[in-house]
């Protein structure tokens, strides 16, 4: 421990994880602790004993649900856009070759109690029972628009600057319904409510163009695809990309506390009456309690089931999106679905996760619309926690903090703001155009 | 459901720190040896071709990059793995010793399916050093503890002069490829995220 660090990055989460692999691959020495004897602080996936012992204050799991270790449960459950940021990173770094990945079945979005797939092309508005005849031909329209819209095309921008004009514009220009702009703002552009209206269009229009270009790159039923084993398997990839890159790995360091000099800048970290000295500190909210403040709450069940979500054409993986205005809410809901065809489960069992950024203090009955979608559950847990961000200034401190995973249903956000503490942490921006085991074996020969 | 035949086997290499890990796969799969010996940097998993009968496979070794210096090799390491090499340096007793820590951690972490018959390989490093004056653990004591632990394989060798390495990884080779029959044959349909960009072609472009 008595070395000295470019950067020390405490806690192992995804981003800690994802920043760890970026800053060993670029030469920077790291030194990587975490206070758990296990990978992934608040974003790992749990097996039934440790569910158990973190709901259930016991270690005891009943039998009939199956063996312990087949079990992987996402404490942070979130989709992954195939053509996202998540994954141009994995393809960036060549961490995919770590991962085994399958396209999620389904898209859904709920209107007044029902539940229907997402329609994301003009070809599939026609035909989705979510609207009426003359919508459908509307709302055909508007998805033309949106999939010829190229931002270096200025032919196909129909004489609107996207960049001042709203999306509630845009939606009145092709005179949508208020359930159809329900659906495109949050089943494809996914918003989680509804502040974008007011906004540029041109955020809400590249949404959903990501929405579409991801469903079609791997013909799968949605645009989403997910790891096999869960994605507790994310920051130990990430984690191995920074081992390979020379990073040091210590788990289950008590305490881990972060010194400062006299003008309050990081110097290095004790744990255990020993300290590494750094030049800078990586970490999420949980190790500078001092430097964050609470931005608010995400709240969540967590359901083992013997069967699909009903009327999802028995889909083993599916999300569905539950509208804020559907339900008379601020923010949306959401309904996460994985099985042991994903391998989070022993066989027959499927996994269902209900989110929402809390509005109240009253979990149970706040996710009760997205739970009563669900059917018969065998078992089922709450579980709620507390966002932060950082309120330090990066220059004065030498700490770089990441935010608490959000209740997005998706990790674009996650890797914005993991990009974001790159530039901050190296002042250079990440080109994700490049990828990296292309360029070392070309540099090689 | 759409599968195809497995053809890759995983074998990770567990020890203490500096027996020679990382030096027995560059030895069987580069036929190389640096003397200079530096904590693992740099070193993911080599891949190579071996073929049975017929049939062709690609046995994917796994180096622990470093992480089991501090004890820090997370599940994910451990998964899916066909056969366990266990290593030590014949001139550590220390690194013989952790040995039983290796194998439980590695049956803790990956638990297979049949904990009982999984393939191990133990392989005693180092035979070479000081004309094999410094040597510690006899190969009576090595074989006595393959003996207790249900007769795993065992092999002497020297990664720098290449002696027994091939011998002994064609023996990790074949109980890989036993143990990988027997758990699944096929694997379930994944997608190839690892390509750039798959631009599709909408049709006819004349």
């Amino acid at each position: 421990m008595d070395e000295e660090y470019d950067v020390i990055v405490l806690g192992t989460g995804l981003k800690e994880c994802i920043l760890s692999g970026l800053l060993s691959v670029d030469g920077l020495k790291v030194l990587h602790m975490d206070r758990n004897d296990y990978y992934g602080g608040e974003s790992s996936s749990l097996n039934l004993t440790q569910l158990w012992k973190r709901f259930r204050g016991s270690d005891t799991p009943q039998e009939n649900l199956g063996a312990s270790r087949e079990y992987n449960v996402d404490m942070i459950p979130k989709f992954i856009m195939a053509n996202g940021l998540l994954v141009q990173t994995l393809i960036h770094t060549d961490v995919t070759k770590y991962l085994n990945f399958k396209a999620v079945d389904g898209s859904f979005v709920y209107k007044k109690g029902k539940i229907y797939k997402v329609p994301a092309t003009d070809v599939e508005a026609l035909k989705s029972p979510l609207m009426g005849l003359f919508e459908k031909r509307r709302a055909r329209k508007f998805f033309i628009y949106v999939q010829d819209y190229d931002e270096k095309d200025p032919k196909s921008h129909e004489g609107l600057d996207l960049s001042k004009v709203t999306a509630r514009e845009i939606i009145s220009k092709y005179g949508l319904e208020d359930d159809t702009i329900d659906f495109i703002g949050h089943a494809l552009a996914l918003h989680n409510d509804d502040d974008y209206l007011d906004q540029p269009a041109i955020d809400f229009v590249k949404r959903i163009k990501l929405y579409a270009e991801s469903l079609a790159r791997f013909q799968g039923g949605s645009p989403y695809i997910y790891p096999l084993y869960g994605l507790g398997e994310l920051p130990q990839a990430f984690a191995r990309l920074s081992a390979v890159y020379g990073g040091t790995y210590m788990l289950n360091k008590p305490e881990c506390k972060v010194e400062f000099d006299g003008s309050g800048k990081a110097i290095g970290v004790t744990s255990a009456g020993e300290t590494a000295k750094c030049k800078k500190v990586v970490c999420d909210p949980s190790y500078l309690s001092d430097k964050v403040k609470k931005v608010g709450k995400v709240t969540r069940a967590v359901c083992i089931m013997s069967h699909p979500i009903p009327d999802t054409n028995d889909a083993h993986s599916v999300q569905i999106i539950l509208p804020q205005k559907q339900l008379g809410r601020k923010s949306d809901m959401y309904l996460f679905c994985c099985s042991y065809a994903h391998n989070v489960a022993p066989k027959g069992k499927y996994i269902a996760f209900v989110s929402a950024e809390a509005e109240t203090d009253n979990p149970e009955e706040e996710l009760k619309p997205g739970i009563e979608l669900l059917g018969s559950i065998d078992e089922i847990f709450y579980h709620s926690y507390e966002t932060y961000v950082p309120t330090n200034n990066q220059e004065e401190d030498n700490c770089f903090i990441s935010a608490t995973y959000d209740a997005t249903t998706h990790f674009e956000s996650t890797v914005v703001d993991v990009l974001d503490m790159y530039t901050k942490i190296t002042g250079k921006t990440l080109d994700l155009s490049v990828d990296l085991s292309a360029a070392s074996a070309a540099a090689e020969n | 459901m759409p599968s195809r035949r497995r053809t890759l086997l995983k074998v990770i290499i567990l020890g203490d720190s500096g027996v020679g890990k990382t030096s027995l796969m560059n030895q069987y799969v580069n036929k190389k040896f640096s003397n200079q010996y530096k904590a693992t940097i740099g070193a993911d998993f080599l891949t190579k071709e071996v073929q049975f009968e017929d049939r062709l496979f690609t046995l994917q070794i796994w180096d622990t990059a470093g992480q089991e210096r501090f004890q820090s090799l997370g599940v994910a390491f451990y998964r899916g793995a066909d056969c366990c090499v266990l290593v030590y340096d014949v001139n550590s007793m220390k690194s013989f010793e952790n040995l039983n820590n290796w194998r439980e951690e590695f049956l803790i972490q990956a638990s297979p399916s049949d904990p009982e018959n999984f393939p191990f390989v133990l392989i005693g490093n180092k035979v070479d050093v000081d004309g094999g004056n410094s040597r510690v653990v006899s190969e009576k004591k090595a074989k006595a503890w393959c003996a207790s632990k249900g007769n795993i394989p065992y092999f002497e060798t020297s990664a720098k002069e290449g002696t027994n390495v091939e011998e002994a990884f064609q023996c990790i080779a074949k109980n890989a490829l036993k143990s990988g029959e027997e758990e699944e044959l096929y694997l379930p349909d994944t997608i190839d995220v690892g390509t750039s960009n798959q631009q599709r072609s909408t049709g006819c472009e004349c």
